[in-house]
Formats: C-alpha cells, sequence, structure tokens
C-alpha cells in the first residue's frame, strides 16, 4: 500500500509523537518517572547534574535517571532542587526533617555529614550495599559516612581536594615544599605577575584550602572528644607556621594583598584564564575547567601538582565532596536512595569526572584514565575530612577572620590566634 | 397643573419627613437586648478581624516565636530546648558585638544618608527638566529604577567585579588608565566598608528618588513665582520652600531607608562576605552568620531583637521630627 506524502508523514508523526512525549515526561522539572506513579520518593539535589545549566550534563543524567526509573517501575522521583546556599539549604533539610516535611532522600555536603548523623536523623544503607562495596572506600570517606552503631548511614559519591596549579612556562618544576612555593611565586612576581594566588576572604572555601599547611605539620583542630586544641601545645607552634606562611607571601609580595577578597574559585580561574598569575591554589575540578576555559595552547601550559608541604614528606590536603543519604524510615525509599547514590557514585561521576570514592572505580571507567588522575589519586592518599564536630564551623570562621586580620596588616599571627581560642571556646561552650 | 404642582409640593414634604423616621428606624438602639455580642457585630470589628488575624499570624506571631526563641539555648540540631538567658548573656558579653555594631552604625548612617542626599538631588534634577520640558527626564528615572529593580545579591556580585583588585577589575583598570594608582577597594579593611556602601547607595537611591520626587511634585509652583519675583536665589529657594515643605516627605523615607539598611545583609554577603577579617560585618550579617553557619538559634534570635530594639529606637527618634499634624 502506498500512501501519499502528507499521509506518511502524518503516519509516522502518530507513531514517533507517544514515544517522544513519553520520554519527555519522564524528566521535568521536579519529577523522573510517570506521574500517576504509585509509589513516590522525594530527593533534594543540587543545581550541577540532572538540572545541571550545562546541556550536555543534564541530558546525559537524564538518560541515567531514565534508566534507573524505567528499571523501577511503579516508582516516581519527586525532586527538589536545592540553591547555591548550601549551609542554609542544609540547615533547611534539618529543620524539615525534624518537623516530619523532609525529603525521603537527600545530597548532603561531606562537611556537614558529622551534623546530620548527630542529629539522627539518618536512616541505615548497610543492606543495600555490598560488603565488598563498603570496603572498596577510602578510609576517610568509610570513617566519615559510619555512624556510632557502625552502620552506613549515607554514600560518599564523590571527593574532591585541593592542589597546587602552576603555569609552567613561569614555574616548569612543581614545588615541593613551603620554601620552594615561595621561592617560585616571589621570581614569577618579580616579572611583574602575580606570584601565587590563593582564598583567603569570608568563605569556607579560604579555611579549607588553607587547612592543608596545617594539617601536613600534624596539627590536630579537635581532640578525640571534640574539642578544641588547635591554639594551644605544639598545635600552636604548627597553627602559627601555617599562618606565617600566607603572611609571609603577602608581605614578600609573592602573593597580592588582594587574597583577603579572595572568596571564589572562579576568580582564581579567571587570573589564570587572564595569564596574569603564576601558581595558584585550587580544587582537583578546576583542571577541567582550564581545558574548557582556556585555548588548547593555553591550558597546555598549566599543571598540577600536589600541595607543598614544610618538607617534602609531609603533606595534607582537605578533602570534601558530597554524599547521599536517605531520611525515611520507609525501607523501600532507603534502598531507592541507595539506588541513586550508586548512580551517582558510578556513571554520574565518570560523566562528570569527578574524583570517586572507591579504589575500584578508577580502574572501572576510561574517564579517569587520564595523568591528572594519577597526581589525585596520589594526593587522596594524603587527604583529610573536616573535623566531623558540631564546632567546626565555628573554627572555620575563625580561620576566615584570622586570615584577613593578619594578611590585612590588621592584627599580628599570635594576637588574631588568641582572639580566634577566644570565640572559639566561648562557642564550644554554648554547645 | 395646580393640582400636580399641590401634589408635587406634598411629595417633597413627604420625602423630607421620611428619612427622619427611616433613619430612626435604622440606627441600632444603645442598649439592644442582644447585650454585647450584638454590639460588637454591629461595629466595625468584623470586618477588621481578617486582616487583624493576617497580621497576627504573619507578622505577630515569627515576632512572638523569635521573643520566645531568644530566652532560650535552642540550637538546630538539639530536639530539647530551655528557657535559658544564655542567649542573651553570650551576645551581651561578647567581645565582638561592640566590632559589629560599630561596623553597623558606620555602614547605616553612610548609606541613608547617602542614599537620601543622591535622591533628592537626582529628583530636584528630573523636576527641573521637567519643568525646563528638556528631554530624557523618563530615561533617566526608568535608570535609576534599573539599579533598584535588582535583587541585592546581584547587585554585591556586581560591584565585586567591578572592584575587583585584579590587574583586569573594571574601576582599578580606568583609574590606571587615567595614570591613577589603583585602589584596594575590597581588600583593605577601611575601603572595603566604604566599597560597601557605595554599592547599597547605588541600589537603595532609586527608592529615595521616586519618594522625594512624588513629594517635589506636590509643592505648589506659585511658592516658587513668588520667591522669583522676590529676587530669592537658587539656594534660598531650596532652603525656605523645597526643604521645609519635603520635611515630611524626607523623615518618612529616612525612615524606610534606614529600616531597609539596618536589615540589608546580602549585598555585603556577595560583596565582602563580611571581611577582610570582621571588616564589613554589619548585625543582620552577624545573625544571619550564627543561625545558618553556626546553627545558634537562639542566640541568632537575641541579635534579631537586638536589631529590632535599635530599628524601633531610631523610628521613634525619627517620628519625632515629623510635623506635628504628621503624628498620627
Amino acid at each position: 500500500m502506498t500512501l501519499p506524502r502528507p499521509s506518511l508523514f502524518a503516519a509516522a508523526m502518530a507513531t514517533a509523537l507517544p514515544a517522544v512525549a513519553q520520554a519527555d515526561d519522564l524528566i521535568t522539572r521536579n519529577r523522573v518517572g510517570p506521574a500517576d506513579a504509585d509509589n513516590a520518593l522525594t530527593f533534594r539535589l543540587t543545581a550541577f547534574d540532572l538540572y545541571s545549566a550545562d546541556e550536555a550534563t543534564a541530558e546525559a543524567f537524564g538518560e541515567m535517571f531514565t534508566d534507573f526509573i524505567l528499571d523501577n517501575p511503579g516508582w516516581r522521583i519527586d525532586t527538589q532542587l536545592q540553591t547555591g546556599a548550601i549551609a542554609q539549604e542544609q540547615a533547611r533539610i534539618v529543620e524539615q526533617a525534624r518537623a516530619g516535611r523532609g525529603p525521603d532522600c537527600a545530597m548532603i555536603d561531606s562537611s556537614q555529614l558529622a551534623t546530620f548523623k548527630e542529629a539522627g536523623l539518618l536512616a541505615p544503607m548497610t543492606p543495600y550495599f555490598t560488603d565488598e562495596e563498603i570496603d572498596d572506600l577510602f578510609p576517610f570517606v568509610r570513617d566519615g559516612v559510619t555512624d556510632a552503631n557502625g552502620d552506613i548511614v549515607a554514600w560518599w559519591w564523590f571527593t574532591d581536594l585541593r592542589v597546587l596549579y602552576r603555569d609552567t612556562t613561569q614555574v616548569p618544576d612543581a614545588p615541593q615544599t613551603w620554601a620552594e612555593m615561595q621561592e617560585a611565586a616571589a621570581s614569577v612576581a618579580e616579572g611583574g605577575m602575580e606570584g601565587i594566588l590563593f582564598n583567603a576572604g569570608r568563605d569556607e572555601a579560604s579555611a579549607f584550602d588553607w587547612l592543608g599547611h596545617f594539617w601536613a605539620q600534624g596539627g590536630e583542630l579537635v581532640d578525640e572528644d571534640g574539642r578544641p586544641v588547635f591554639f594551644e601545645g605544639e598545635n600552636r607552634e604548627k597553627f602559627l607556621n601555617a599562618v606565617k606562611l600566607y603572611a609571609d607571601l603577602v608581605e614578600s609580595g609573592a602573593a597580592p594583598a588582594r587574597v583577603t577578597a579572595l572568596a571564589s574559585y572562579d576568580d582564581l580561574l579567571a587570573s589564570a584564564a587572564a595569564g596574569s598569575t603564576g601558581m595558584f591554589i585550587g580544587g582537583n575540578w578546576m583542571y577541567a575547567q582550564i581545558q574548557n576555559t582556556m585555548t588548547e595552547e593555553q591550558a597546555a601550559n598549566w599543571a598540577v601538582s600536589p600541595l607543598p608541604g614544610p618538607s617534602a614528606d609531609e603533606r595534607a590536603t582537605g578533602t570534601g565532596g558530597w554524599a547521599i543519604a536517605a531520611l525515611s524510615d520507609d525501607p523501600a525509599k532507603v534502598e531507592m536512595c541507595a539506588g541513586i547514590a550508586r548512580l551517582y557514585a558510578g556513571p554520574g561521576n565518570a560523566f562528570q569526572r569527578l574524583l570517586p570514592t572507591s579504589a575500584s572505580l578508577y580502574a572501572e571507567y576510561e574517564e579517569f584514565a587520564g595523568p591528572e588522575f594519577q597526581i589525585f589519586a596520589e594526593a587522596l592518599e594524603d587527604g583529610q575530612a573536616r573535623p566531623g564536630v558540631p564546632i567546626y564551623p565555628e573554627i572555620s570562621n575563625q580561620i576566615q577572620i584570622l586570615l584577613g586580620n593578619v594578611l590585612s596588616g590588621s592584627a599580628t599571627p599570635e594576637d588574631a590566634l588568641d582572639a580566634a581560642s577566644a570565640e572559639v571556646m566561648d562557642a564550644f561552650e554554648r554547645l | 397643573m395646580a393640582e400636580q404642582s399641590a401634589n408635587s409640593a406634598d411629595d417633597r414634604l413627604a420625602r423630607l419627613a421620611a428619612p427622619a423616621v427611616t433613619e430612626a428606624e435604622a440606627t441600632p438602639p444603645r442598649h439592644p437586648r442582644g447585650g454585647v455580642a450584638a454590639r460588637i457585630f454591629s461595629g466595625p470589628l468584623p470586618w477588621l478581624l481578617p486582616a487583624v488575624g493576617a497580621l497576627a499570624l504573619f507578622y505577630l506571631y515569627p515576632i512572638f516565636e523569635a521573643v520566645r526563641l531568644a530566652f532560650t539555648d535552642a540550637r538546630l540540631f538539639d530536639t530539647e530546648t530551655q528557657l535559658s538567658m544564655r542567649s542573651i548573656n553570650s551576645m551581651v558579653g561578647s567581645s565582638t558585638l561592640g566590632v559589629i555594631l560599630r561596623n553597623t552604625l558606620t555602614y547605616t548612617v553612610a548609606s541613608v544618608v547617602g542614599q537620601i542626599a543622591l535622591g533628592l538631588a537626582i529628583a530636584l534634577l528630573v523636576v527641573r527638566a521637567e519643568r525646563a520640558r528638556l528631554r530624557g527626564t523618563l530615561v533617566l528615572r526608568t535608570i535609576v529604577l534599573a539599579a533598584w529593580v535588582i535583587p541585592a545579591i546581584a547587585n554585591g556580585i556586581i560591584w565585586q567585579l567591578l572592584f575587583s583588585e585584579a590587574p583586569f577589575g573594571a574601576i582599578n583598570s580606568a583609574l590606571r588608565m587615567a595614570g591613577v594608582a589603583p585602589v584596594a577597594w575590597l581588600s583593605d579593611p577601611g575601603n572595603a566598608m566604604t566599597s560597601a556602601v557605595i554599592a547599597t547607595i547605588w541600589q537603595g537611591t532609586a527608592y529615595s528618588m521616586i519618594l522625594l520626587y512624588a513629594a517635589l511634585k506636590t509643592i505648589d509652583p506659585a511658592l516658587y513665582e513668588a520667591a522669583a519675583i522676590d529676587n530669592a536665589r537658587p539656594w534660598e529657594r531650596f532652603w525656605f520652600i523645597t526643604l521645609p515643605h519635603l520635611r515630611a516627605a524626607l523623615v518618612v523615607n529616612a525612615i524606610l531607608i534606614l529600616i531597609m539598611t539596618l536589615n540589608m545583609f546580602d549585598t555585603i554577603l556577595a560583596l565582602t562576605g563580611g571581611g577582610p577579617g570582621r571588616a564589613t560585618e554589619i548585625l543582620s550579617l552577624y545573625a544571619y552568620g550564627t543561625v545558618f553557619q553556626n546553627f545558634e538559634l537562639g542566640r541568632g534570635a537575641a541579635l534579631s531583637m537586638l536589631l529590632l530594639v535599635i530599628s524601633l529606637s531610631l523610628t521613634v527618634v525619627l517620628i519625632a521630627l515629623l510635623p506635628r499634624e504628621r503624628r498620627g
């Protein structure tokens, strides 16, 4: 039978449209899966994947979620987007969960995991992961997601770390020690560029990026009971050494005084792209940003290396990232949440080239075969997570204030540390 | 005809008499049988109840809740809270509070004065241009208003880009081209507050301009004509005619801007985050950090109460400056 062209077109459209509509309907701005599904799971997520502004990322995660929901018939995921105000969003989840209105499953900033665990809001997920999967987690990750009963209460699906980026036309060899880093930065600054940049403004990034220098000496922020100890005994000296490292960089002109106004990695990337800085301390994810932002020729000049330490053998770097956890008592919902976590940890990570938290995933996906991942994996061996104690936000706040005061010349390192310790202990006594 | 007119005269008489009877019947007796309830329901209260209820629910209850929280040791992650003076005592005894209050005073006074002065200047310019039938006054008003509709957080980001001290920062690049040394707008503790004030004035000026423009339009032009006949100089016209007639509008404007500025924290949050150190940390930002970073609900509520008391006290002072007939 031969159909006239218009009829053929109409028939083709009639066949194709329902399929297109069905695929489109499975992912909306607030839902994954059929609207009339019998079971619904609420999932509070960030705006960096399924709803990313980057079309390719949103499309890739859309396909992953479509496959996931088709593998789980009868389910619908009601998605709820978190804004960029991370602390506020995480606080809101806690408030809502306590009032019985929280999401069933949520993305939780790794720095807030301890707070959620302490509040007793997270449902155990141990039955939904194999022993091999749990054993394969990096030790600091496993510790972070395990509660006092030994249960896995979240799945830390990617981690990140702080590294040193350098323009190899200015700094050919990776500095291994603080002294080498200072020397290289001073040399670049003599040429009229900014020697080295780092965050030292009022943001958690400033404190966390700097903490690697404190931890590299074996410094401890809190003792086993969670009491702040960074200002006393040997820790005091180590703390002041790390502060003086930044202060010396600024005073010598190797780093510009404007670092006290830097509180965003985007500012660092902008300076690198403008070719106005020789080095900067940033996150591992910036490696991909450099490749995407700069021309191929320009990007080829940038190299990454672990953060220098006081000596080449003393290194540390702060490790962060995000976890997915269940806040529901319903085992079926907890299992769905674990499934979503597995989705993000495997193919989700591979697509975004974030750092997996399990050693085996580096070998499983070819996306992690690049030379930079070898450097990141090496640096992860010196990785240190933030202490999971309720006083950490205030310690971080006081480090940010201290760095601003010292680097702007408003206070000496010793006076600033005394003021910070007094404020932290006041806050600790109010806990 | 005579009969008709006699009838209509009777009708008029009847109509004149009728309302007296009707009104008497319609007016409820002073002590009806229904008692208090009937009296309440015959008054305006039933009509006001929905508005009073909405105000109580959405305004008074949150304030009451904040006051209650201020007298507890509540933290976001604690399930049990106790009535306590700890939050208030820790706030009052904190060595930081003095710095925060000093920052708040500097920021608020400079921002309010700047917004009123610049808003008045632009409003005078627009009115003057309109009187001279110059073109472009609508465009000028629109441009000024454009700043006002930008969210405060975006305003902070815009000014952060402008004040950037990177070699490619906008304002510093312009200064370099003009042969002027670059300025440490955000990294120097002394300059950072000035930068925050500039960003706030830039955005808030439009609000003052609108209020004062409307007030200027109500001044009788005959007063200026009379002053011109008397050879009054421009500053005399401004001092003896404009300012006295703007007094009420200026005070109301000051009250509204004062409250908005005291509560403003998003511009500073995006611009400096309160730094370097605590150089630009004002009371509202400090309260925000206390609740959303340290999760101390009780202490955050106590700080909010302090902010409320400061706002109310300054408002009362400003109301005293209103012309007597406007105070009611």
